[in-house]
């Protein structure tokens, strides 16, 4: 192994550098950059093309971006992507804090709730979707039913414009809520709990150990469950093509479905690439604070 | 705790309690009645939709599933890519953490950033061309077409580079004087000290081939080669018309059974993996 | 099994901080050698270059006439011991023993017989089937130098073995090397901080400071001839005492130095050093106490440590020079005692500017 000499060159121990130790990450790296490296590459060439499934056509310069902005129901589709974000990422993050500090205890019934609020997370969004179809679905539906009983008539989630992404988001929370609750938790379970012993011998309220030490001391969680979950819900597709198909009127039609739709059901990949490097570059945005803010984590 | 639910007396923990009834109520409910529907006969159903809170319940619906169903297709093929999936992606992030962690060669610490910036990588940046990639491979409706993709990921190799990293190095050098090549401390030392990530990696790397919808739906487009996520997905375009409410539910609960006796297993490995995942 | 060391020239740098220059160094076979020094001396960086498990950056290493630097830690005959101890924790004790002989395909009964052997006498064979997590600190101690016996190695590298055992497992371990050593009789060197396990277990100590040998020979040699300040300060329980020297000029005995105005020492030390003469050193069994007015100099106990068997006066100086004295473990004086000190001048050490010693004739071992 190391024992192979350049000559007259100082001993090799261990830990020297040796080209062949890189024959243990070559496998991976070999998938690595085919897979995730070259399609990075010749996706942001393809934005530039005119392109279809097997060849791409003449170089159009900035032509796609023109028609992509251009474009009502790209737009449309963006302004859909944040008004979801904007429902569904402070609702997840709120509710998984107040959960977290509900259940952050060593009894048997807070474990089985915390199972019970996860176990959502493990299903596949084709399940998920078929679950709330049929609480929305008028006459059967869960949401139905429970109006009935009051005499009333539930309002048509799904069909209504006005309701429909709401819909899609209430879902969407009901999968999704596991994971900013267990985070939490885990953040909740790292605070020594000597400080909560000194808080005693200080005479602090529940109240008051709460706001002032519970909280501060996940600050920076809760900036990183907003992050985490800006990035999982910018890349809405399942639940938006499965409940709804984007409409009506592509009221929930996300940027990803644009992507589907430009790119797989019209086959206009250069269209579809240049879509899927703005959706990259307002991803990259949200990653980026993520790393900042897992960096600063003295000053938090 | 602050504010567990054990010494509760006061005003603000029973409305505690009580909001974290009503989210249990509203987490439970839906599943519940689904499972309900699904033992319901379709023409009582459409006759009265509050037949589901009465008798008679019946198992038709899951008979019909096994009878007719192109679901154990799916079952089949979705077991296939997960556990090449998982297979393909413990052995790579093991040899590569093992090699960022433990072995110096040139260009390591520059290669190990840009693998982290893979992490940043969205699938849908690279969407399009893998798919026009594998278009002219011939790899659509194929099981490696559906596999290979998820070993580009960069996820594994950085949990395994971490837990590497957090095994003594003494252990590596102990092992080198006992005169273990650097395979042998790999894999008769090392690798098995990191089955607690071994684990982790697996069951999260299985639930999300599981799971997964995007990349299936694009690139397996034959019926026959539906994962079922993709496949239970294709039969609900005819929603509560031509086979009936109840049958549609049958399969939900039997597509999600499987995942979610796993999870009443592994559930600490689960919950681990994921919360790790997010947190990087 | 027994191995000659020979250490030539060698230097060692992390990065562009240097933490060896130049060092040499032979250890005879059969030998319990020590290194000895203060944490970030490169003790154990050197002891990693004998393992292989460090590079040597320039020099050489040879066991038993063959230079040995070159080749991967397997091949090079030792074994060692580390702080952490390092065993495996998924395999058994016993795996934890074959493990390197497996490697080397050394036959299944030689193994067995090995493994019994080093068990017998290290009192482990309970222990065989039991993981390291399962041990107690004392006996993962014996099982991981139980993984170094069976490997029959030239020499025994241990890296401060004991720091991680409490006080009295430790002294107990200490004797139990020293059987050890008796037993097998192989080279070894043990790497501490801790001057008592360097006094008692080594034939011969090398003290290192700041990337070089300031010292190398027997306990006692250390003890009574320390070659630098730096020595003298560092081996020994209390510390020895140091004083300016203010002047110094020939006397009875040898050199006769000032410390300060009021104070002077009669030395044994040859007086042709006198110009070169910065300070002095003398260590608390070599000043005792008087009644005042019947010592070099008077002064006031400010603190006393009493260690049963003798006691420790911390005594302040009129002229506010500390110094710290012998005392019976039956004394009747306390803190603010008036007391005066008789310096036993014989046993004194003088040093230059850079640190050199100087020792007077009788204090010769």
């Amino acid at each position: 192994m190391t024992a192979v000499q350049a000559p007259r060159k100082p001993s090799h121990g261990p830990h020297s550098p040796d080209w062949k130790n890189a024959l243990f990450v070559a496998p991976y790296l070999f998938f690595f950059v085919t897979l995730l490296v070259f399609p990075l590459f010749w996706g942001i060439w393809l934005s530039f093309h005119k392109a279809d499934t097997f060849s791409s056509g003449p170089f159009v310069g900035f032509g796609n971006y023109v028609r992509l902005f251009n474009d009502k129901v790209f737009l449309q589709s963006v302004g859909n992507t944040f008004y979801f974000v904007l429902l569904t990422v402070p609702t997840l993050a709120l509710i998984g804090l107040f959960l977290a500090l509900a259940l952050n205890a060593r009894t048997r019934t807070a474990t089985v709730l915390r199972s019970l609020f996860f176990f959502s997370s493990v299903l596949s969004v084709t399940i998920v979707t078929l679950i709330w179809r049929i609480v929305f679905i008028p006459q059967f539906g869960l949401l139905a039913t429970v109006y009935g009983w009051f005499g009333a008539t539930a309002p048509a989630f799904v069909s209504d414009p006005n309701l429909a992404m709401i819909a899609v988001a209430m879902a969407t929370i009901w999968w999704c809520l596991g994971l900013p609750m267990m985070l939490f938790l885990s953040a909740l379970q790292q605070i020594p709990g000597d400080i909560y012993e000194a808080a005693a011998l200080d005479n602090a309220s529940r109240w008051r150990t709460l706001t002032a030490i519970t909280l501060p001391s996940i600050k920076r969680t809760f900036a990183l469950v907003i992050i985490i979950q800006i990035v999982l819900q910018f890349q809405l597709f399942g639940q938006a093509w499965l409940m709804t198909r984007g409409g009506p009127n592509n009221v929930t039609k996300p940027i990803v479905l644009y992507i589907y739709d430009t790119a797989f059901r019209r086959w206009d990949l250069g269209l579809g690439a240049a879509a899927s490097e703005v959706l990259f570059v307002l991803i990259l945005l949200a990653a980026m604070a993520q790393y900042l803010i897992s960096r600063r984590k003295e000053d938090l | 705790m602050s504010s567990g639910l054990s010494n509760s007396r006061s005003f603000g923990d029973r409305v505690i309690l009580a909001l974290v009834i009503a989210l249990s109520i509203v987490m439970l409910a839906p599943a519940l009645w689904v499972i309900a529907l699904s033992f319901k006969d379709n023409a009582e159903l459409m006759a009265n939709p509050n037949s589901v809170f009465h008798p008679p319940y019946i198992i038709q619906n899951y008979i019909n599933i096994v009878g007719t169903s192109a679901v154990f297709r799916w079952i089949l093929n979705s077991l296939i890519v997960s556990i090449g999936l998982t297979v393909g992606t413990l052995v790579l992030s093991s040899l590569a953490g093992y090699g960022f962690a433990r072995l110096n060669f040139p260009g390591r610490d520059i290669l190990f950033v840009v693998v982290l910036f893979g992490l940043a990588v969205p699938e849908q940046a690279v969407l399009v061309a893998r798919h026009q990639i594998f278009s002219i491979l011939k790899f659509h409706n194929t099981y490696q077409g559906i596999i290979l993709p998820g070993l580009s990921s960069a996820f594994g190799v950085f949990l395994m580079t971490q837990y590497f990293r957090a095994i003594p190095k003494e252990l590596d050098e102990a092992a080198m004087l006992d005169n273990a090549s650097r395979f042998r401390v790999f894999w008769k030392v090392l690798l098995p000290l990191t089955l607690p990530a071994q684990a982790t990696l697996g069951i999260f790397t299985f639930l999300g081939a599981w799971n997964d919808y995007f990349w299936p739906l694009i690139s397996a487009t034959k019926k026959e080669m539906f994962t079922l996520t993709v496949g239970m997905a294709s039969t609900q375009t005819n929603f509560a018309q031509s086979e009936g409410i109840g049958y549609l539910m049958a399969q939900a609960v039997f597509a999600g059974a499987p995942i979610f006796i796993v999870y009443l297993f592994f559930q600490k490995y689960i919950v681990t993996a994921v919360s790790g995942a997010a947190v990087r | 099994m027994s191995a000659e060391i020979e250490i030539r020239n060698v230097s060692k740098s992390f990065g562009s901080a240097k933490v060896l220059e130049n060092l040499s160094l032979s250890i005879p076979g059969h030998e319990f050698v020590v290194f000895l020094g203060p944490s970030g001396c490169g003790k154990s960086t050197l002891l990693r270059m004998i393992a292989g498990l460090e590079s040597v950056e320039d020099g050489e290493i040879l066991i038993n006439g063959e230079r040995i630097d070159h080749l991967p830690p397997g091949q090079r005959g030792v074994a060692m011991v580390f702080q952490s101890y390092a065993l495996y924790p998924h395999m058994t004790v016993r795996q934890n023993m074959t493990f390197g002989l497996e490697n080397i395909n050394v036959a299944k009964d030689v193994i067995d017989a090995r493994v019994a052997d080093a068990a017998r006498m290290l009192e482990i064979g309970h222990l065989l089937d039991r993981k390291p997590g399962q041990l107690s600190g004392g006996q993962r101690q014996r099982v991981a130098i139980g993984r170094a016996v069976v490997k029959e190695p030239n020499a025994f590298l241990f890296d401060e073995p004991l720091s991680n055992l409490d006080a009295a497992l430790r002294t107990r371990t200490r004797i139990e090397l020293a059987q050890l050593h008796q037993r097998l009789r192989s080279t070894m060197i043990f790497v501490t901080h801790d001057q008592i396990e360097a006094m008692t277990l080594a034939d011969r100590i090398v003290v290192m400071n700041n990337k070089k040998i300031e010292q190398i020979g027997a306990p006692m040699e250390i003890y009574d001839r320390p070659a630098t300040r730096f020595v003298a300060g560092f081996v020994g329980t209390p510390q020895m005492n140091f004083l300016d020297v203010t002047a110094a000029r020939p006397g009875a005995l040898g050199l006769s130095v000032a410390c300060g105005p009021k104070l002077s020492i009669d030395t044994a030390v040859a007086p042709d050093v006198a110009g070169e003469v910065a300070s002095l050193g003398i260590r608390a069994e070599a000043v005792s106490l008087a009644a005042p007015g019947e010592g070099q100099a008077d002064g006031v106990i400010d603190v006393l440590e009493r260690l049963g068997d003798r006691s420790l006066a911390h005594v302040r100086l009129d002229d506010g020079q500390m110094v710290v004295a012998n005392e019976s473990g039956q004394t009747r004086l306390g803190v603010g005692a008036r007391v005066a000190l008789r310096f036993d001048g014989t046993k004194a050490h003088l040093f230059d500017g850079a640190g050199k010693a100087y020792h007077g004739r009788e204090a010769a071992p």
